[in-house]
């Protein structure tokens, strides 16, 4: 075992000990007395910054329709296999649709990879971090679930284009 | 007195003993936690009931629901034991503590004080010796690696430093020249208290009781980081809740010892001096001791939540190459303060 | 030999072969869109473009011919730099279309990009627009826009399909494909084109959108469609059948399936009419049993009749384990009357793949020993003797007996006990007293004779309650290697079926105690020691390619010719 030597020796009130324990407790002390920072949860909510990764949501544009083109890089680039995907035709230019489109929150594990991959920038992280449910099958999100209208997706997606 | 009027003011003076300290417990955990979020910034439990006040009975409630689980390898008797000699030991050192002057009530003379025991100091000293067979046993029987190292370390830790403690006392026993509490408190007359007369021996005292208590900076036997939880780990339930208020006794005891020897006891400095009323002058004084006890478990929690955890070859220095020759440079500096002006 | 040196290695070569074979045949790649080894060289995507020394400009190595003592380099900064110049070429007006494109996980450009791409576009105009989703024929549909213009599509259907409905149109940049004024891309081997095609220009329609490819595992097998037996690869995700490629066999389907069988044969394995377990007619309805107690029963039921009142229909579908099994069984109980009906349809046959027989083992079912009946005519014995009374009993195995004929369904109606082994509903299952649900090719091992006498084997590709994906060896997608059952993407249907092979032995277990096969590959063991054809073959000897029957006496249904 290598032994660190200390770059400086210690003055005499620090070798005597007391003196510094004094202070430690002076220290804590004082906070005792600073205001706390506690949040009140279920009155006071706390609001995400826009890097914040809440659970992954679909952008839905403003006339309705989803971004996504299920072309799956999502759902192939997941490291907990939590996305699954379904294609299907749209007469839409953009060809291809989600069909099915379904994210597993018990496996999700918020990496961001799928907001990363995304070539369309369909699917991003929202600010949403209550996911509360009672057996296995409610934590398999849903298409209905998972659409997002872009209004509310402004920060992440502006965040997106300035990071990304 | 006659034996039977003897033994129902003993019942009685045990009665609310035991009940006074369980409460006292109870709060004390409330209080740890309180003090713990104060100390970073936090509110602390504030749900059961006002203030969080409740608190304490909702944790006895989970406690005593949850399975007790008694591991297949372990020793069962002394398994189950454990526990028991801990909470024993805890409460049997409360006997003589002594929170007041004799008292005149209802027609009799009665101590502050369960059992009046003339080597009062000598039996506590005994009786917290004793407790160190709770926590080994349980370490042993548990028949896990972590809870034996924390039962050894538990051991080790309490005979290093019940040395520099034994000496400490030397020094306000040499002042006293008695074992009985209530004369030692009587010794500390006026401003004559031993903390100020002796600082030396009074540092060394609470830094052993500390240690004693098993409480940190000197928790090692139950250090989570290393041990999972020490001699307890295999504790759940009931006997996990005997650990647990056998610690917070243990404070107790400490702090009271360390008020009793120290700071004066019940002692107000000259208030026999004001012509106050005997009754009110006993309350006062009973006030006096349970503040200054309140302020020392203050500041056994302050320091929890202040000072990290002593690693455990530094636990040995400190205790040997430290706190044994201050308590005998303790001991030289009564000798000769009495030498002076005795 | 000749030789000649590429990238420093000598490598022999035959008088005649290109650069690009040659070095092929060395396991030496070189990047290719256009070249197809089975079809005529073209030599226009350039992007195989290599050094030879003392030619003053780069070669396309699919149609130079190597030559004695050439020095050829693939790997030269100059022809490095030729590459990456074409791929930036090719994909000027290549949309980036990865996302929503099937060929996406198999695609030549995709790869080569990746490989000999710059990584980014100089290219600032706007891409060409051309039309998109052409419905080419009545399966394929046609992206102008991701098309490169290889032409492989157009020289596969005149080459290989014989059908010239193909053909470039304009001229530059606007090159784009269309079939001919007034025609439709409609032959029976369209879809074809689908795999050539080096980049997903030509769709699929059935499998269009339905899955990306990395999501599938892919299992080898053999086409059931006809006597051919084209060798196939079975993609499967979530267990359920998402379609079939060719698999390269020389000896009997080159690179090549028809349509019929990749859109055809594969269907019914997950279709809603599987038959989920065993039934047995109880007051007139099928009613859902344990296997034990329908085997049970239908031991019992069987040891009512006397030998000569029972009669079993093997089928051309089975493969050959289930064939011998059956015959086995039904020897073993006295049974002489032993047939299996064949399903020919005459004159439905060309000279590239397609087969008049429409089933895949017809001849290894007259191998192992079953007599077979000509497309289950009317005047047939079997069906003489139940109509006459003599046959009261009938054991049927995966075939659609009643389906052949009026006939057929009203003597079925008319036996004391009809037990059915099938994978789907059926005429014939309506009528059936017992009927045990079979696995269907995808779901076991055995194999196939076809009609060239060439025996190839076939794998499972789909789970079964008793056929475990990772335990009975078959290859699995990332998914099915992680998956667990709380996962909507593991919890495709699994059949509660059991090949015939299976189900004849726990009947004779129930009856007699004489067969005891535990494995397929157990049954080949037999067969190989019992039947002269199938001598000294084992599973390992058939392997991926199928092996050639030596000394067969089996008659006009045997053709050892290759197309």
């Amino acid at each position: 075992m290598t032994v660190k030597k200390r770059t400086e020796d210690l003055t005499f009130f620090q070798k005597i000990y007391v003196a510094e324990i004094g202070r430690g407790l002076m220290l804590t002390l004082k906070n005792m007395f600073r205001p706390k920072v506690t949040m009140q949860y279920p009155e006071v909510k706390f609001i995400p910054p826009a890097s914040y990764r809440g659970r992954p949501v679909l952008v839905q544009e403003n006339n309705g329709v989803e971004r996504c083109v299920a072309c799956g890089l999502c759902s192939r680039v997941c490291p907990a296999l939590a996305i699954e995907v379904q294609a299907s035709e749209t007469e839409l230019e953009k060809e291809r649709y989600p069909e099915k489109f379904e994210i597993n929150m018990l496996r999700c594990i918020f990496c961001g990879f799928c907001e990363e991959v995304c070539p369309e920038e369909a699917i991003v992280m929202s600010k949403d971090y209550e996911l509360v449910f009672t057996n296995r099958e409610d934590a398999i999100y849903d298409k209905d679930k998972l659409l997002t209208s872009v209004d509310k997706l402004k920060d992440r997606l502006e965040f997106l284009r300035k990071f990304k | 007195m006659s034996l039977f009027e003897i033994i129902i003011i003993s019942l009685i003076k045990i009665v609310i003993a035991v009940v006074a300290l369980l409460l006292t417990v109870a709060y004390l955990v409330y209080f740890e936690r309180k003090i713990s979020a104060w100390a970073q910034n936090r509110i602390g439990p504030n749900r059961v009931g006002f203030h969080g006040l409740l608190q304490p009975f909702a944790d006895v409630f989970k406690l005593l629901l949850k399975e007790d689980i008694v591991p297949d390898a372990a020793n069962k008797p002394l398994h189950t034991l454990a526990p028991f000699i801990a909470l024993f030991v805890a409460f049997a050192t409360y006997a003589v503590i002594p929170i007041g002057p004799a008292i005149h009530i209802f027609g009799y003379d009665i101590n502050l004080v369960v059992a009046d025991v003339n080597i009062g100091v000598l039996y506590v000293l005994a009786l917290t010796s004793l407790g160190v067979y709770g926590i080994t046993f349980a370490g042993w029987s548990s028949g896990s690696k972590y809870s034996l190292l924390g039962g050894v370390r538990s051991s080790a830790q309490m005979i290093s430093y019940e040395v520099s403690m034994g000496f400490s006392i030397a020094g306000v026993l040499l002042l006293s020249e008695s074992l009985r509490p209530i004369d030692i408190v009587n010794s500390q007359y006026g401003w004559m208290w031993n903390a100020i007369v002796q600082p030396i021996g009074f540092i060394t005292f609470v830094v052993s009781a500390f240690a004693e208590t098993n409480r940190l900076p000197f928790d090692l036997p139950e250090a989570e980081p290393e041990l999972v939880g020490g001699y307890h780990t295999e504790y759940s339930s009931f006997k996990f809740a005997g650990f647990f208020l056998a610690e917070y006794a243990n404070m107790i005891i400490a702090s009271c010892m360390i008020v009793t020897l120290y700071l004066g006891g019940w002692q107000i400095p000259y208030i026999d001096k004001l012509g106050l009323g005997v009754t009110i002058t006993t309350l006062l004084q009973i006030g006096a001791f349970i503040s200054k006890v309140v302020f020392m478990l203050f500041f056994f929690m302050w320091v929890r939540w202040s000072i990290p955890r002593f690693r455990y070859d530094q636990l040995m220095n400190l205790g040997w190459k430290v706190m044994f020759p201050l308590s005998l440079v303790n001991i030289v500096w009564v000798a000769v303060l009495i030498m002076l002006f005795n | 030999m000749p030789k000649f040196i590429v990238d420093g290695k000598e490598i022999e070569f035959q008088q005649g072969q290109t650069i690009i074979e040659a070095a092929k045949a060395a396991g030496i790649k070189i990047p290719h869109f256009c070249w197809h080894p089975s079809l005529s060289i073209s030599g226009n995507c350039r992007v195989c473009l290599v050094e030879v020394e003392k030619m003053p400009k780069l070669v396309i190595a699919c149609s130079t011919y190597a030559t004695e003592g050439m020095v050829v380099n693939t790997k030269s900064e100059k022809t490095l730099e030729a590459r990456n110049a074409v791929m930036e070429f090719i994909l000027i007006n290549h949309p980036l279309d990865c996302p929503i494109c099937d060929e996406a996980g198999e695609c030549k450009l995709q790869e080569y990009a990746y490989a000999h791409g710059k990584g980014e576009s100089r290219f600032e105009e706007i891409k060409n627009r051309k039309e998109k989703r052409v419905q080419l024929g009545p399966h394929i549909k046609f992206d102008g826009e991701r098309c490169i213009s290889c032409s492989r599509c157009i020289r596969f259907s005149d080459e290989i399909a014989k059908a010239n409905q193909l053909t470039f149109i304009k001229r530059g940049d606007r090159v784009t494909i269309t079939t001919f004024p007034g025609e439709s891309f409609d032959n029976p081997y369209t879809l074809n084109t689908v795999d050539i095609c080096p980049v997903g220009a030509l769709t699929n329609n059935d499998f269009r959108f339905k899955s990306r490819v990395w999501e599938m595992s892919s299992n080898n097998s053999v086409c059931i469609g006809c006597a051919r037996g084209c060798n196939t690869e079975i993609w499967v995700r979530n267990n359920e059948i998402l379609r079939l490629t060719p698999r390269r066999n020389d000896g009997v389907n080159k690179y090549w399936m028809c349509d019929h069988g990749r859109l055809n044969t594969f269907k019914f394995v997950n279709s809603e009419d599987r038959i989920d377990g065993a039934f047995v007619r109880k007051d007139g309805q099928l009613v859902k049993n344990e296997w034990e107690a329908a085997i049970n029963y239908a031991a019992k039921e069987l040891k009512k009749f006397k030998a000569n009142e029972i009669a079993f229909i093997g089928s051309p579908y089975s493969t050959c384990e289930d064939n011998f099994v059956m015959l086995k069984f039904a020897k073993s109980i006295g049974v002489t009357n032993i047939n299996f009906l064949e399903h020919i349809i005459p004159g439905n046959q060309d000279d590239i793949l397609i087969r008049e027989d429409k089933t895949p083992n017809s001849l290894g079912a007259e191998l192992v020993g079953i007599k077979s009946v000509s497309n289950g005519s009317n005047t047939d014995a079997t069906l003489r003797s139940i109509k006459e009374g003599k046959i009261k009993a009938l054991y049927v195995m995966e075939d659609d007996v009643a389906s052949f004929s009026d006939e057929w369904e009203q003597a079925l109606g008319k036996l004391d006990l009809l037990i059915v082994n099938a994978a789907n509903q059926s005429k014939t299952t309506l009528l059936a007293d017992i009927l045990l649900g079979a696995s269907t090719f995808a779901e076991k091992n055995g194999t196939f004779v076809n009609f060239q006498g060439i025996v190839q084997r076939i794998k499972p590709a789909v789970a079964t309650e008793e056929m475990d994906r990772a335990l009975d060896g078959m290859n699995m997608s990332r998914w099915d290697k992680f998956g667990t059952k709380y996962d909507r993407w593991m919890q495709g249907h699994k059949y509660n079926s059991k090949p015939s092979w299976k189900i004849f032995t726990l009947l004779s277990i129930e009856l007699n105690g004489k067969l005891k096969y535990e494995m397929a590959e157990e049954i080949f063991n037999d067969i190989a020691n019992s039947v002269e054809s199938f001598k000294g073959l084992d599973f390992d000897l058939i392997g991926e390619q199928g092996i050639q029957i030596k000394n067969v006496n089996a008659g006009k249904r045997m053709e050892v010719k290759n197309f």
